[in-house]
């Protein structure tokens, strides 16, 4: 494929078609604009350097490209800078702990997440924000809420049928 | 275990999302090439994912996708010198990749600059933001101990004013300290006053009305007054702005006695 050629204007293709989605799933995980867009910058750099490890039979190149973008944003969060800014943002917004709170709420809201999540059962909706919005690993997540990693492996199955019946995949 | 149950653990899922180890992961890719049912499946979680994600996606800033494709150019510069034989080319190439990487060099540390420089910022403004508050907290525990002083010490007594006709639901009192002379003055419920007028508190000396100072509703606590001496009653009334020489008694609000001793 051409872009396996590393042709420009193939990754230009995929950053308007795909820079929105990956974004959205940074932007989750990192909650700093500039530095979410930074990693939305360096993700598109791995994906050009590495396109020649995707390997078409394992998969979508979007689901290859959703965990390049995960995996990259998690890093960030693990970083000590964002470390940094999550201590700083901490005092500064002590008071309004509640309001920005209320924001983020309203940041899934906005974009249309929360109408098919308020429709799973919450145990099955609890498990996809964690994953997909805070960024955790199945293990982080069965670690940090002591449920067995089977049990959040199922529940994601689980809200994968729903998710896939509202968003009419066939 | 068959399909089915091997479905329904959510081993795909996390296939999907990269949460295997590299075993789990051989076997699931070993079983998807046997398995169309499997391979079906897995193209439903994709796509579902894809869908999931398309449906909350944000756009970046225009400024990502530019500054994304000269980062680019820059890369395949770098790695179109060509390199022969020749020295003279040689040490450009050389140069290319110290020019190059120098520039880099100078990007990162000029970011890592500017966070660091915006973070201290940060903590600059926060620390002096906490100062302020703590003097301003500061200053108002001070007021209130020497307000708690006044109002808790033997040498002053406290006289209680009750509203008059005028405002039946008024209420003040005044702490007065007959051998130093001391008044102040505490608000428990008067009402508001427009912009023009002002209370004036009233000392009645020897039966007499002497100015003990004017007053704003809500002071916060207890409110110095002009010193006072011989009092037998205090009196506050409706004044224009500043105060008047003599008070309009039909404006009285409230007024108390000395208690006896």
């Amino acid at each position: 494929m051409k872009l396996k050629a590393r042709d420009k204007s193939s990754l230009e293709y995929l950053y308007d078609n795909y820079s929105a989605a990956l974004f959205g799933v940074i932007s989750r995980i990192i909650r700093n604009e500039k530095i979410a867009e930074e990693v939305l910058q360096d993700v598109f750099l791995k994906i050009w350097d590495r396109i020649s490890f995707y390997d078409p039979e394992k998969g979508r190149l979007f689901t290859w490209m959703l965990n390049v973008a995960r995996n990259q944003a998690i890093d960030r969060t693990r970083s000590r800078e964002i470390n940094n800014d999550k201590k700083t943002s901490e005092l500064e917004s002590f008071v309004s702990a509640i309001e920005a709170r209320g924001n983020e709420e309203l940041a899934t809201d906005a974009i249309g997440l929360d109408e098919v999540l308020n429709n799973l059962p919450e145990e099955q909706s609890f498990v996809v924000r964690q994953l997909y919005i805070k960024g955790y690993t199945h293990r982080e997540l069965a670690d940090e809420f002591d449920i067995p990693l089977g049990t959040v492996k199922t529940r994601l199955r689980l809200a994968m049928m729903e998710l896939r019946k509202q968003l009419d995949i066939k | 275990m068959n399909i089915e149950e091997y479905i329904s653990t959510g081993v795909l899922e996390a296939y999907v999302l990269g949460e295997l180890t590299p075993t789990q992961r051989l076997d699931v890719e070993s079983k998807l090439r046997q398995e169309p049912t499997l391979r079906e499946e897995l193209r439903l979680i994709e796509q579902t994912l894809e869908a999931f994600a398309q449906r909350g996606a944000i756009k970046p800033g225009e400024g990502v996708r530019s500054a994304l494709l000269s980062k680019l150019d820059g890369q395949k510069e770098a790695k179109v010198v060509p390199i022969n034989s020749q020295p003279t080319k040689l040490a450009m190439a050389a140069s290319v990749a110290i020019a190059l990487l120098t520039s880099y060099l100078s990007y990162y540390y000029y970011r890592q600059y500017q966070q660091t420089s915006q973070t201290l910022g940060n903590l600059v403004a926060q620390s002096q933001q906490l100062a302020q508050d703590y003097s301003v907290v500061n200053e108002r525990l001070d007021k209130m101990q020497n307000d708690l002083s006044i109002m808790g010490s033997a040498a002053f007594s406290r006289i209680v004013m009750k509203g008059t006709d005028n405002a039946p639901d008024a209420m003040a009192s005044v702490y007065w300290n007959s051998a130093t002379q001391e008044v102040y003055l505490s608000i428990h419920q008067m009402r508001a006053l427009t912009q023009e007028s002002q209370y004036q508190l009233w000392a009645i000396v020897e039966g007499k009305p002497v100015n003990a100072g004017v007053f704003d509703m809500d002071p916060g606590g207890l409110l110095a007054m002009k010193p006072v001496s011989g009092a037998s009653a205090f009196a506050v009334t409706v004044e224009p702005r500043g105060g008047m020489p003599t008070p309009n008694m039909a404006t009285m609000q409230v007024i108390g006695t000395m208690p006896k001793t």
